[in-house]
């Protein structure tokens, strides 16, 4: 986390401000949650198209998260198809859990019993991906392989393992990546309504007929607003509440040292931290395993009655 | 006096604690309530206080997120 060219664009102004070399607790927590800054990717790759392609470190969490829910998901399914007698084991049991429980739970009672076979795979992938990039922001694996490297290893300043390790972050803490989410729920909902009523019906239903003619001025925009605030609503929730818990863990944590500089004694700032940081710690991250699922289960939820609400209009 | 935009972030989160604590607390007052006059429905209830209280949610941590850009930005 001491790399200082990483967080070059928040980390001039701050330095300058204060222009002394000591803690800089809001400094650490940004370059932790924020993404690699354009110039210090993990890779540099061309753009193609005016795209960057370059891998940052949240491009790299992407990746790891889309391996693992790949891999995990079709090899165990692969197993279990191929066995003779179709009876679950292992893995299969909790896959075979998930897809009851959010088919029955979360998108049939939403979108119906018409639609449920459509619509089932994208909320399902929408869950496990969520979770599963939720869940690996609070492992810390990558901050291992930096103890690693730093007590034993003693690679330079540029190194790409230097590069690597401050890719442990949360994907899904990023706005860019939900907001891709959320576009995708966007044309998802628009996509349900033509294909339950036709192109133009969908729109037609977007307000209810027969209403005086100067309430359509007014709920025309509302519900053509209505339709960009669902998506931007989700984008924030998810990425809002994965960030602000690191957040939290991160400056609870900071007391540690922000209390040696205050005291200069190391002995104030371990007690600190033995007494305050760490319970408090600990306690928030178990609530985060709790939020990484209830995000999941929010964002999904929430998908499936949007829907459900083009599919099946009340007016 | 350049810092009091801290001030009102400051001034703005605790209102939108007050304000969300107070809508949640309503939220389980009532579930509460409910479950205890009619035990079966116990699932029905919660399925159905679950959505309102993720909007609230939503809307709190959008709050939220505006603080955070005054005192970051």
């Amino acid at each position: 986390m001491q790399q200082p060219e990483a967080h070059s664009e928040h980390g001039t102004e701050h330095g300058a401000a204060h222009g002394e070399e000591g803690f800089n607790a809001g400094e650490v927590i940004i370059d932790h949650v924020a993404n690699s800054s354009p110039d210090h990717p993990i890779l540099h790759l061309p753009s193609i198209a005016g795209v960057d392609l370059s891998i940052s470190k949240h491009v790299l969490m992407l990746w790891i998260v889309a391996t693992i829910v790949f891999t995990a998901i079709t090899w165990t399914t692969r197993r279990y198809l191929k066995q003779k007698r179709p009876i679950p084991t292992g893995f299969m049991i909790a896959i075979e859990w998930l897809v009851q429980a959010v088919r029955d739970s979360i998108v049939r009672p939403n979108v119906g019993e018409k639609y449920v076979r459509t619509w089932a795979p994208l909320i399902l992938t929408f869950f496990c991906f969520i979770v599963v990039a939720n869940g690996i922001g609070l492992i810390p694996i990558f901050e291992v392989v930096g103890l690693i490297d730093h007590y034993v290893l003693h690679t330079g300043d540029h190194s790409f393992i230097k590069r690597v390790i401050h890719g442990g972050t949360t994907a899904t803490a990023n706005y860019n990546v939900t907001a891709a989410l959320a576009v995708i729920t966007f044309f998802a909902i628009i996509i349900a309504g033509t294909k339950a009523h036709g192109f133009i019906q969908h729109w037609k239903n977007l307000v209810p007929s027969g209403l005086p003619k100067f309430v359509y001025v007014i709920l025309i925009p509302i519900e053509l607003m209505g339709m960009i605030v669902k998506p931007f609503a989700l984008t924030m929730r998810l990425a809002a509440n994965m960030m602000g818990g690191h957040i939290a863990i991160l400056a609870i944590l900071s007391f540690v040292f922000l209390f040696y500089e205050l005291f200069q004694s190391a002995i104030v700032g371990m007690g600190v931290g033995v007494a305050l940081s760490i319970p408090l710690a600990v306690g928030i991250s178990t609530l985060e395993i709790l939020v990484i699922v209830v995000q999941a289960y929010v964002f999904t939820l929430l998908t499936a009655v949007f829907i459900g609400m083009a599919i099946n209009v009340h007016h | 006096m350049e810092n009091l935009h801290l001030f009102g972030a400051a001034l703005g989160l605790g209102m939108i604690v007050i304000g969300a604590g107070l809508a949640i607390g309503k939220f389980a007052a009532a579930a509460a309530e409910s479950i205890a006059r009619q035990p079966s429905a116990a699932d029905k209830i919660t399925g159905a206080v679950n959505l309102p209280l993720f909007l609230l949610e939503g809307a709190t941590i959008l709050a939220e997120v505006f603080v955070l850009l005054i005192v970051f930005s």
